[in-house]
């Protein structure tokens, strides 16, 4: 089963903190599949499977996307917006938005260019940008919307071939691939928690709470990554390669990786002849170091599909590169992490 | 319960983060003026008044340190380097005189001076000095103090007119003169939750103190009051007012359910209202609370001050007054 | 003690990779514990009884910084990121010591200018390390992507003063080390020998969560103002004693901890210095914040050039650290 979801996932909105559409969702599609499931104060959604081992193995994938939040209705009608996450300015205008519970539309405009003199190169900000939802007074806009409002892209996505654009692949893929194990039916060695967290874009927030919860025995962190393979960034500076396969992190931000676990995935990869790649920046972090400092401490490993532009409304990830992640993920959960060390 | 006179005692005692007790000590001591409470400090320094009830457990937060400085260095006579506790601007400290809490208990004067304009070169004029060029020449007790003696500004709160009050630290002792006041109002309604007014420790270095009795209480819910700006313009963002009642947060860090309970009630009893969004984390104590154990459902209440952080911030008195009736009204329905 | 530091900092153990230096110190306490256990996360923790039935915990953190290989190219070149706080000018004119093989430290730069600007604005996108590999096959043969690296320097002994790599912070191990051996403790002693400090303070995050002490002190070293024109308002001088720290900017010590190492040294005779540190955090921060709230502090070893490959110390601080943590672990008194 291969990416079952993954076009409808990255359409929902769910905003860091607002991520109930997507977590309905995915309720709808794994209730008759796991031994049970519960959702958390945090809107952190648990399910699990039985394993062989009663010992418990929680993998995690974050349901959050970057967005704004409706931080004033000025005057004229328009709204002004602060970001959620780490957007950068410079990849928002003239995108069409949809904002609060009723999802109404907007669009982020800006200034003609004809308008523009010598500013064509200067960089937007968040305190110049406003959303336009067509009414030009303050209190026709407070009939539709009100501060505190979400504000998500309303991209639509594309999964063909070999090739998936869309918003919010960081991390619907990662939340794809869970559901995607979850329908596949794994003969998993380990009691096997799958854990949909939120938060995660504003540092890590959710997941610590799921795993204080669970109190998982190891965690394996499966997210959307960073690459830098295109024609204007140098090579050695890149992160990974689409078309690479699944990047295994060795450390990232807050976390040097649970080096049993590395080991353990990278040879799960190498007998089951499934292509990988070796993460290459340590910059950005992931829930895998909340998860690790929690409680008497759970060892953690981060496996990410490669992906570029991450952050912004239009990311891309390459779908064999899904593929390759969701296999060496599957064989990982039948394999037991030995104890001794053979490195 | 005298509001100006608690209000002023607060802000005129000293207690940088780290270094609260005798704020504590104020506060444990007017608490237990009020008929049936029963107050216990903590291993850690914070001070937790519980009102028993029936019901879901409520906890308040008011953090109780103020920002202040720490003598780092001896220069030579009077003169000595210094660092600060929380963020404060250099140009706050300039021309102010500064309270030095002494290792033996007493209290030496010590004054931060601005080069006079005649000897100042062409570069320097215009220039803020940042704290590495500051020092504080010690007027008063220069024989008494050492490294690591902590010091506060040393001005005195006032009323400046019959709404207002200004003086020091009223972020975020005005909290804790508002939670002192809700506690109080309180006894005027029959109970129906389980209330702990916590007047925690250490906001300033990554709120272990809130943490800490958070993980303890686990309560049902966690409303944390603390300040935030009044009377500015902030880009993109509502304006803030000063005696136009509470400020009610808005974000993911906050429980919208409760948050619209709380909007409902403000409405009923006629308290007036503003709302701020926080797009983020909200650096208070509300972001660690949160994230506690199995997670908290979370609600921050702020009062709006002006000039945040310098030796005489302002507060408008009817605010306190407002933010405590809510509260009290809020606690008393357990929080529905 | 100076063997049992050379053989600690020579030992190549960088955050994440602890494994070695793990087995080493436990080679070394092993004889003089009641218990010991290695965690999830690879924290080492030991512990001696006492008579009471409070705990005191001391931690010092195994990891070293070091790097991490992260691409290799065609001729053999190897790029290199940061683990924990290695700036890439400590690496200029170094070498760098991965498992298996040696390598130089070199910088782009196209034109002479090139290299003068890169040097002036330098970061791990224009070095490179040479291991003299003939190509990209020969180079990932000897070092595979994703393995760890150290600064190559070796240790030497100045007399009083010690030099080496890795004194950050495995002068804190030795102190711990010689706690242990020499300590008849009152209370229950913990030691723990945490991993990952340097990378985020990861182990000392879960090391204290099933022992729940009392008081937990990290040991670990502090920056330096007795160079030419060091700091200017810091006061932390080699061999004039082990520093009580009263505040860094990760933390506060609780000021029970401060007073109580303070009235100890000061009636045990044991030269002491009190620290601000304006800019560094130790283990003492996620230690405090562990459950529901430990009451913590941190004991300084005062280090030139801390995080380069030449740290330096005093050895009599060291001594005195030692002489401190144990008239702590056995004075037959209540720690807090």
């Amino acid at each position: 089963m291969n990416n079952l979801y993954l076009k409808e996932l990255t359409e929902l909105n769910g905003v860091s903190g607002y991520e109930r559409r997507v977590r309905e969702f995915i309720k709808e599609k794994i209730k008759d599949r796991v031994s049970g499931m519960e959702e958390d104060i945090l809107g952190n959604l648990i399910a699990w499977k039985e394993g062989k081992n009663s010992k418990k193995l929680m993998l995690c994938a974050h349901m959050d996307e970057v967005g704004f939040m409706v931080s004033n209705i000025e005057e004229d009608g328009k709204l002004s917006i602060i970001p959620i996450g780490g957007i950068d300015p410079r990849t928002i205008i003239g995108k069409k938005v949809l904002i609060g519970e009723k999802e109404i539309p907007g669009v982020i405009g800006y200034k003609a260019i004809h308008l523009q003199r010598g500013e064509e190169l200067t960089p937007p900000s968040f305190e110049n940008i406003k959303i336009d939802i067509g009414v030009n007074k303050k209190t026709d806009a407070e009939n539709k919307v009100k501060i505190g409002d979400f504000v998500a892209f309303a991209t639509k996505s594309t999964v063909n071939g070999d090739w998936a654009s869309g918003k919010a692949l960081d991390d619907r893929g990662g939340c794809s691939i869970l559901i995607d194990l979850i329908e596949d039916n794994i003969g998993l060695f380990y009691t096997t928690y799958f854990v949909f967290s939120t938060q995660e874009e504003l540092g890590l927030r959710g997941a610590g709470v799921a795993a204080e919860k669970i109190s998982p025995d190891f965690a394996v962190v499966v997210e959307t990554t960073t690459s830098g393979d295109n024609p204007e960034f140098p090579e050695a500076r890149r992160s990974t390669e689409l078309g690479r396969g699944p990047a295994i992190s060795p450390a990232h931000s807050g976390y040097v990786i649970d080096e049993k676990l590395f080991y353990w995935m990278l040879d799960n990869a190498k007998e089951n002849n499934i292509l990988y790649q070796i993460k290459r920046r340590t910059v950005g972090g992931t829930d895998a170091r909340r998860i690790a400092t929690t409680l008497a401490g759970i060892p953690s490993a981060v496996i990410s599909i490669p992906s570029r532009y991450i952050h912004s409304p239009m990311s891309v990830l390459n779908l064999k590169d899904y593929e390759n992640t969701l296999r060496l993920i599957a064989t990982s959960l039948t394999k037991e992490v030995k104890d001794e060390r053979t490195y | 319960m005298e509001l100006l006179e608690v209000l002023k005692r607060l802000s005129s005692l000293d207690g940088p983060s780290g270094y609260e007790q005798e704020v504590i000590k104020y506060i444990k001591e007017e608490a237990e003026k009020i008929p049936n409470v029963k107050s216990e400090i903590d291993h850690l320094g914070n001070l937790i008044v519980r009102k028993e009830g029936p019901g879901k457990k409520i906890a308040l937060f008011a953090h109780s340190d103020e920002i202040g400085f720490v003598l780092t260095k001896k220069e030579y006579g009077n003169y000595w380097r210094f660092s600060h506790f929380g963020g404060v601007d250099p140009k706050a400290v300039i021309s102010q005189r500064l309270r030095i809490h002494t290792r033996d208990g007493s209290i030496s004067t010590g004054v931060v001076g601005m080069l006079e304009p005649h000897l100042q070169t062409e570069e320097m004029k215009g220039k803020v000095p940042s704290f590495d060029e500051l020092f504080i020449d010690i007027v008063e007790g220069g024989d008494k103090v050492s490294i690591g003696d902590l010091a506060v500004f040393s001005s005195e709160p006032f009323s400046l007119s019959d709404k207002y009050f200004t003086g020091k630290a009223l972020d975020n002792r005005a909290s804790c003169a508002t939670l002192l006041y809700a506690l109080a109002l309180l006894n005027n309604f029959v109970p129906r939750s389980d209330a702990y007014f916590v007047f925690n420790i250490r906001e300033e270095d990554g709120s272990p103190g809130a943490k800490a009795v958070a993980y303890k209480l686990k309560p049902d819910l966690a409303i944390i009051l603390d300040v935030t700006h009044g009377d500015v313009q902030i880009p993109s963002s509502p304006k803030i007012e000063t005696g136009k009642g509470p400020v009610l947060d808005i974000g993911p860090v906050i429980s919208y359910e409760h948050f619209e309970r709380l909007k409902k009630l403000a409405e009923k009893i006629s308290v007036s209202y503003q709302v701020e969004p926080t797009g983020g984390v909200s650096y208070t104590d509300t972001d660690a609370i949160q994230i506690t154990r199995g997670g908290i459902l979370t609600l921050l209440i702020s009062l709006p001050i002006r000039y945040m952080h310098t030796p005489y911030e302002v507060t408008n008195i009817r605010d306190i007054e407002e933010t405590a009736r809510l509260l009290s009204s809020f606690i008393a329905q357990g929080g529905e | 003690m100076k063997e049992l530091i050379k053989k600690l900092t020579q030992t190549n153990a960088p955050s994440g990779r602890e494994l070695k230096i793990r087995e080493i110190i436990f080679e070394e306490v092993k004889d003089f514990i009641d218990g010991y256990e290695v965690d999830r996360l690879g924290n080492l923790i030991v512990w001696k009884k006492g008579k009471s039935n409070q705990k005191l915990l001391l931690d010092a953190h195994m990891d070293e910084i070091g790097v991490l290989a992260t691409f290799i190219d065609e001729k053999g070149f190897i790029r290199i990121e940061s683990i924990g706080g290695v700036s890439p000018y400590n690496l200029i004119g170094s070498r760098v010591l991965f498992q298996n093989v040696e390598g130089v430290v070199g910088i782009e730069g196209e034109t002479a200018e090139d290299v003068q600007k890169n040097t002036k604005e330098l970061n791990f996108d224009k070095i490179f390390v040479d291991i003299g590999a003939k190509n990209q096959e020969e180079a990932e043969k000897l070092v595979p992507l994703g393995s760890f690296g150290v600064y190559s320097a070796s240790f030497t002994d100045l007399g009083k003063r010690i030099v080496s790599k890795a004194m950050d912070d495995r002068i804190g191990c030795a102190i711990l080390i010689d706690t242990i051996k020499r300590a008849n403790p009152y209370n229950d002693f913990y030691g723990a020998f945490s991993v990952q400090e340097e990378v985020g303070l990861v182990g000392a995050s879960v090391v204290a969560f099933n022992i729940n002490p009392d008081v937990a002190i990290a040991v670990d070293v502090t920056t330096w103002s007795d160079t030419p024109k060091g700091p200017k308002r810091m006061s932390l001088e080699l061999g004039k004693g082990p520093c009580i720290k009263i505040k860094d900017s990760a933390s506060i010590s609780d000021r029970r901890v401060v007073e109580r190492l303070r009235d100890l040294a000061e009636s045990q005779n044991i030269p002491y210095q009190l620290e601000i540190l304006l800019r560094g955090g130790t283990d003492a921060a996620a230690l405090q914040k562990t459950a529901a709230g430990i009451v913590s502090g941190t004991l300084s070893i005062p280090c030139r050039y801390v995080h380069s490959p030449h740290e330096m110390i005093d050895v009599d601080d060291a001594e005195n650290a030692v002489r401190l943590l144990q008239a702590l672990a056995e004075e037959p008194k209540a720690l807090i």
